[in-house]
């Protein structure tokens, strides 16, 4: 019967042809509205780590000056960074599962090869090796440097695949060596393809950028003093002591991240002795001159402090919903002028003895298949409004503008589903029809 | 095998009401040949719809082969529609977008037949209205007189106990009318019971039986032939 049905439904289809097509236009339409903003919403405030989003968390500790709160808010919070002699201690105690801190600065990279014109500038992050495993970061090649590198403050380096395709042509490029402006890093690692959405653990303001290509120890750059004060976000309360890098490493000034990774509430409970026991300790040296606001902030309540999602895109969802079904009023219009054309069909039908549950079947299937056409041409406007909308805000990453296999198949399925609830009155008006009177008008 | 009692039928709209048929008596035995003749709006449509289930009765009782059809719900209506019933209309009431096989197929469609057999009867039932060589054609491409004898054709092939007819051969020329009167006979002398409006009283008088349906009343005419005559 299925097949007779369908087979009917494709004859009906064809004979009605141009107000199928607009049917199946109108949904196309509304579904690729409706899933290109859900899927940027999506990418947008979904959990960047679920494995790990219970057991991340940002240290935020409050050494702000003496005289006022941090920022003059009215309910005193912690800065979001620390100073870097708090990460630097806070990694020496080594309390907790893994210790990331997040900094960073920018400098000109090339090859040892290459010509000084050849070097490009490039952000570089610096954090220690447990960055790559508490993030679960894949490698293609090599491994995370070791941790006397992390000790030490050695000269190593891991790389992006997209950086390791430019410069190395994609080779496995272990051992080799890199130029960030006159110092000399040996590479000992290759990530493979990394994503993370929303990046959690760097500025708010670029949780939708892609990671930096090239990551160094945290204690290199210290060594080394290389900072940025153009790149990198900071925050004084008092000057430092001369204009030197290693004034400013030594300073109350705050700009490093620092992530801890703590599994369960009991470590979680341990940890946080721990601060207040450091803050205390640090409070005898004479630093901490405010009130204690030790805070370990998971990732999602970090990005939400710093509105890092904003409302527009759920409004568009909301928005993008109403006008789907705003388009399925009028593919229903369209169904059901449509069927208004078959009354002859159904008398004749009904009058050899298919009863109305054969006749509802047969059009649920035509319409079924028009939202079936009409949610397989949606994915496809989709997919076009999402690279559209990737070329157009350059600001958001690619990869917030893919659909999953999933949401491809929930895409199909609210198609074809939407287009029978809505389908549903135009063909129970059409079988409704009296037979008598139909056929008397034939 | 048909029983009416009492049976009539009023249509009300908002404001007017119509009285299409008034209370009437009639059986029907198997085998008979029965022309309904009238003038036009007299009611003769009605009494047929009624008799094959269109419509339903607002008065009175129908039984069909010992069944009481109000008693009916929808799925059984169109169950016996299907088994006992084919009805051959005046404007054919052929679906343009199927060839003639799938016309004739469609009744044989709501019912639980194989493919095969549902072939075997087509081909039987296009067989004998003399189309069996243009199943592969489409209804616009036959005329007016084939297209009847496909709609004939699609009747026959539930092989139902009886054949509602109305003006079958209104929209046809004398000689094409004349075939397919031919083509009744025949279907009705192998044992189908036949219920035919007409218009043509030479027609009627081939029948075994005429009824008369004049302003809703219905009265069954004996020896017509003598009184045309
Ligand atoms: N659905 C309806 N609603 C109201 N009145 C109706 C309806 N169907 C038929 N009638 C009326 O019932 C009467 C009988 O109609 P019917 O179609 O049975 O006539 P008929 O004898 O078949 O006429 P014709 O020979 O022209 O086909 C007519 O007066 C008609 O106007
Ligand atoms: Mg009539």
């Amino acid at each position: 019967m299925i097949s007779y049905y369908t087979k009917l439904a494709i004859l009906s289809l064809w004979k009605t042809r141009y107000m199928s097509l607009l049917a199946v236009i109108v949904i196309a339409v509304g579904i690729a509205a409706t899933m290109t903003t859900y899927t940027i919403n999506h990418m947008m405030t979904k959990d960047p780590l679920p494995s790990k989003s219970d057991s991340l968390f940002l240290v935020r500790l409050n050494n702000w000056s003496p005289e006022s709160a941090y920022k003059n808010r009215d309910v005193e919070t912690a800065p979001v960074y620390l100073s870097v002699q708090d990460a630097v201690n806070l990694i020496r105690h080594d309390k907790a599962q893994a210790q990331i801190p997040i900094a960073g600065f920018k400098d000109m990279l090339k090859l040892p090869s290459q010509d000084a014109v050849d070097a490009k500038m490039t952000f570089v992050r610096s954090s220690t090796r447990d960055f790559f495993s508490s993030f679960e970061v894949p490698f293609l090649y090599g491994s995370s440097w070791p941790k006397t590198s992390d000790i030490n403050g050695e000269q190593v380096t891991v790389i992006s695949k997209k950086l390791n395709d430019k410069l190395f042509d994609g080779q496995d490029s272990v051992g080799r060596t890199v130029e960030l402006g006159e110092h000399q890093f040996t590479v000992v690692g290759v990530l493979d393809d990394w994503f993370v959405l929303p990046r959690f653990y760097g500025e708010s303001t670029r949780a939708f950028k892609a990671p930096r290509d090239i990551i160094v120890p945290f204690q290199t750059q210290l060594n080394l003093e290389l900072w940025s004060p153009n790149l990198q976000a900071f925050e004084c309360w008092k000057e430092t002591e001369d204009a030197s890098v290693a004034a400013f490493w030594a300073s109350e000034c705050v700009w490093v991240f620092f992530w801890v990774e703590l599994n369960g509430e009991s470590e979680k409970r341990v940890y946080m002795d721990f601060l207040n026991s450091y803050v205390e300790q640090q409070k005898a040296l004479g630093r901490f001159q405010r009130p204690t606001l030790n805070q370990l902030q998971s990732p999602s309540a970090y990005l939400k402090e710093r509105d890092a999602y904003s409302s527009d895109s759920e409004i568009a969802v909301w928005l993008a919903i109403c006008f789907f079904t705003l388009c399925l009023l009028n593919a229903m219009s369209i169904i059901m002028t449509k069927f208004q054309g078959k009354a002859g069909e159904v008398a004749l039908r009904r009058a050899v003895g298919a009863s109305s549950m054969d006749l509802f079947q047969q059009y649920m299937i035509e319409t079924g298949i028009i939202g079936l056409l009409g949610g397989g041409l949606g994915l496809l406007l989709a997919q076009f409004c999402l690279f559209f909308s990737s070329q157009l805000y350059t600001h958001l990453s690619k990869n917030i503008m893919a659909m999953s296999v999933e949401l491809m198949v929930i895409t199909v399925v609210l198609s074809v589903l939407s287009s029978l609830v809505f389908g549903l009155f135009p063909i129970a008006n059409a079988i409704r029809v009296q037979p008598a009177t139909q056929l008397k008008s034939l | 095998m048909l029983r009416m009692a009492n049976l009539a039928k009023t249509y009300r709209t908002d404001t007017i009401e119509t009285k299409a048929l008034s209370p009437f008596d009639l059986e029907v035995k198997q085998g008979e040949f029965i022309a309904v003749v009238g003038p036009s709006g007299s009611g003769k449509t009605t009494f047929l719809n009624i008799t094959g289930l269109l419509e339903v009765s607002s008065e009175g009782q129908y039984w069909l082969d010992g069944v009481e059809v109000s008693t009916l719900g929808d799925k059984a209506k169109s169950r016996l529609r299907n088994e006992k019933i084919g009805f051959i209309f005046q404007s054919f009431n052929l679906i343009p977008e199927l060839n003639i096989y799938d016309n004739v197929e469609m009744p044989l469609r709501y019912r639980k037949l194989s493919g095969a057999q549902r072939k075997k009867r087509v081909e039987q039932a296009l067989e004998k209205v003399g189309l069996a060589s243009r199943q592969k054609h489409y209804p616009s491409q036959l005329s007016g007189g084939q297209q009847q004898r496909v709609a004939i054709a699609r009747a026959l092939a539930g092989t139902p106990a009886f054949l509602l007819a109305d003006e079958p051969t209104g929209n046809l020329d004398s000689k094409m009318a004349a075939g397919i009167m031919s083509l009744l006979k025949e279907i009705n002398a192998n044992g189908t019971t036949i219920i035919m409006v007409t218009h043509d009283l030479e027609q009627a008088t081939q029948a075994g039986r005429v009824i008369e349906v004049k302003d809703g009343v219905i009265s069954e005419i004996k020896n017509l032939a003598q009184k045309i005559a």
